[in-house]
């Protein structure tokens, strides 16, 4: 019972983790159609400004460093979307997707030239990293923190899509943009705002996976970003319900691997999974929530 | 297959100038100028081998490395003498340590074994749209990647297989070169290469005049996969010595900045961004090095080959997106010449 519980907050902070990511690309993907590659990077960059910050300005209490981690990684988002993707807005899909991979690729060479590639150590709070025990059952603080803090900005992300008018902008952008467009909607502002916002939920995931790992890295942000693009596509790509399904069926899934793998095939656990997740698109090619693949034929 | 006689004296052409320069290397170049001749033949198979099925699909693959890796390790599994893999691979399964093939079954075996993985992979492909398949095909690399570490007892895990014999040859290299070339164009200008092509421009359009999408998706992903399997084993038994890594995303990001910057749509555009990005790659690898310039001892800079592959990329896509020859093929920009001259009005 104590293992159940253990491991179901296993589960959940880790799906929520990678349900923050998916969501940020989904509704990037959803407003402009960008598959943005260098969603990952933007971890990286919030942990090397968390860094800088500590280092250079020596600030040595981590409670500073969490808002400037969300922070920077909002700002960037908003810098790459102003600098990187506009050119390619309204470009096919394809081109936009390369180039947020070409991006990808130089936020980690810039990092791998100015900084090294040895991984630089960033202060955490005790708390984080601290355990809080139940009757038995020791929980760390930042497995129960991650999971509030994904159910609370889900439910902000809803409340703001629904009741503002941005929000209800963003929603109708996601079915057609010009005609979004023709209301008197600045698509600027749109586009803007789902960058922020994907930078918001990624500065977020930051913050965690620093609390986690507590150094960074050039390619930290690759790992947690694929396993966030495979949550998205079992949701369904695009979905934003999806999204956040795909990443706790992806959790789930990681967890109930490291349990159920022996030792000596632990190593395996990614394969396994993207092989299961590759049969379930087999047999449901639109993953959960989303729409058939339309090859023009009849169903 | 019937493909135009134009098509086909385009491809030889082009297949030729591969071919004199690989003589031109054979007969004159240095020990180490070989070397990369060879690196570069096999990454312009590569490169050939994805357009196959990026070019004519339009489906960003991420995932063809991984062919190479397969192939390259059932090749160095096969071809690698006993002597060696009995200290090399001293807990190996299925009794491989107790057998060694001669290189050229070895690579016939790599091949089929990468093809019957391409046809299960390839099985799940064609069922997705374009994003999710790209995002299938990052997942298929990851795969390959995470099997190869962990299998330690099959295949050394992250640690170098060594003792693979180095049979290949330059003039094996030009040769599948050509073949591969001669291939790509043969199906990207076959009826079934324009249907694809015309599929991927319309789907609703093309399969309402009766092309079978998923079956060409397919056709073009095994063919894509046979070219990087024979590239993977060319490899493999040049150097002799191969690691995990070799087959990751360094020559996947290499790979893709090739094909775009040179236009994916074309295979004479694959040949020419090859050659520049490899021009390109040396520049930076030396400059990399921290070489001394004009008296001045310049910096340590390592990352700058990642960081011009990144630039390459951005930049096709923000000036050129459809590459520097877009969708024309060295036989076209004769043909429009001709043209030209001949008084006729071409746009």
């Amino acid at each position: 019972m104590e293992y159940l519980l253990q491991q179901s907050m296993n589960a959940l902070s880790l799906g929520g983790e990678y349900a923050l990511l998916a969501l940020g690309l989904a509704i990037v993907f959803s407003v402009m159609g960008l598959v943005n590659f260098a969603h990952g990077d933007m971890i990286t960059f919030g942990g090397y400004a968390m860094f800088l910050v500590a280092a250079g300005m020596g600030i040595a209490n981590p409670a500073l460093l969490l808002p400037v981690g969300v922070l920077s990684v909002v700002l960037f988002a908003m810098f790459l979307e102003k600098v990187a993707f506009k050119p390619v807005r309204g470009a096919p899909p394809t081109t936009g997707m390369l180039t947020a991979f070409g991006v990808s690729i130089l936020i980690q060479n810039v990092a791998l030239i100015f900084v090294g590639t040895r991984a630089k150590s960033v202060p955490t709070m005790d708390f984080l990293i601290s355990n809080v025990t139940i009757g038995s059952v020791r929980i760390p603080v930042v497995q129960i923190l991650e999971t509030a803090v994904t159910v609370i900005a889900i439910a902000l992300l809803v409340v703001f899509l629904r009741r503002t008018t941005i929000g209800m902008a963003m929603r109708a952008a996601a079915r057609d943009v010009s005609t979004v467009r023709l209301m008197g909607v600045r698509a600027d502002r749109v586009i803007a705002t789902a960058f922020a916002i994907s930078g918001f939920l990624a500065g977020l995931a930051t913050v965690f996976v620093l609390a986690r790992r507590g150094a960074v890295d050039p390619f930290m942000g690759f790992t947690p970003v694929l396993k966030a693009f495979v949550a998205a596509v079992i949701g369904g790509f695009g979905s934003l319900p999806g999204a956040v399904i795909g990443g706790l069926v992806l959790g789930v899934a990681e967890v109930m691997m490291q349990v159920v793998l022996p030792e000596s095939m632990a190593g395996f656990r990614d394969a396994f999974i993207f092989t299961a997740v590759g049969v379930l698109l087999l047999v449901r090619p639109q993953g959960i929530l989303g729409e058939r693949p339309d090859f023009g034929e009849k169903s | 297959m019937m493909i135009e006689r134009r098509a086909l004296v385009g491809a030889v052409v082009l297949g030729l100038c591969i071919a004199v320069a690989g003589l031109l290397v054979w007969g004159f170049a240095a020990p180490y100028h070989q070397r990369l001749f060879f690196t570069f033949l096999v990454n312009l198979i590569a490169v050939v081998g994805l357009q196959v099925f990026m070019g004519n699909s339009d489906i960003t693959h991420f995932g063809h490395v991984g062919f190479m890796g397969i192939s390259a390790y059932v090749t160095a599994i096969l071809a690698t003498p006993v002597a060696v893999k009995r200290s090399a691979l001293a807990t190996a399964p299925f009794g491989v340590n107790t057998f060694e093939l001669s290189p050229l079954v070895a690579v016939l075996f790599a091949i089929l074994i990468t093809l019957a993985v391409a046809f299960l992979v390839g099985l799940m492909m064609v069922r997705q749209a374009g994003i999710a398949a790209t995002i299938a095909t990052v997942a298929f690399l990851v795969i390959v990647h995470v099997v190869v570490m962990n299998w330690v007892d099959l295949t050394r895990g992250p640690r170098a297989f060594y003792g693979i014999p180095p049979k290949a040859t330059i003039g094996w290299a030009v040769a599948t070169a050509f073949g591969a070339i001669v291939l790509a164009r043969a199906f990207r200008d076959s009826r079934w290469g324009l249907q694809l092509r015309a599929s991927s421009e319309d789907v609703a359009a093309a399969s309402a005049v009766g092309v079978p999408i998923r079956k060409l998706r397919f056709a073009a992903w095994m063919l894509s996969a046979f070219i990087m399997a024979v590239a993977g084993a060319l490899f493999t038994l040049f150097v002799g010595t191969i690691s995990p890594k070799s087959f990751y995303f360094d020559l996947t990001f290499l790979t893709i900045a090739m094909l775009i910057l040179g236009g994916m749509h074309s295979v004479t555009g694959a040949v020419v961004g090859c050659v520049i990005v490899t021009a390109g790659v040396e520049t930076m690898r030396f400059l990399e090095s921290g070489p001394v310039f004009a008296g001045a001892k310049l910096p340590e800079m390592f990352g700058l080959t990642g960081f011009f592959l990144g630039l390459v990329i951005v930049l096709s896509m923000a000036f050129r997106p459809s590459g520097l020859l877009g969708s024309d093929e060295i036989d076209d920009i004769w043909h429009r010449r001709r043209l030209r001259k001949a008084g006729v009005e071409v746009s």
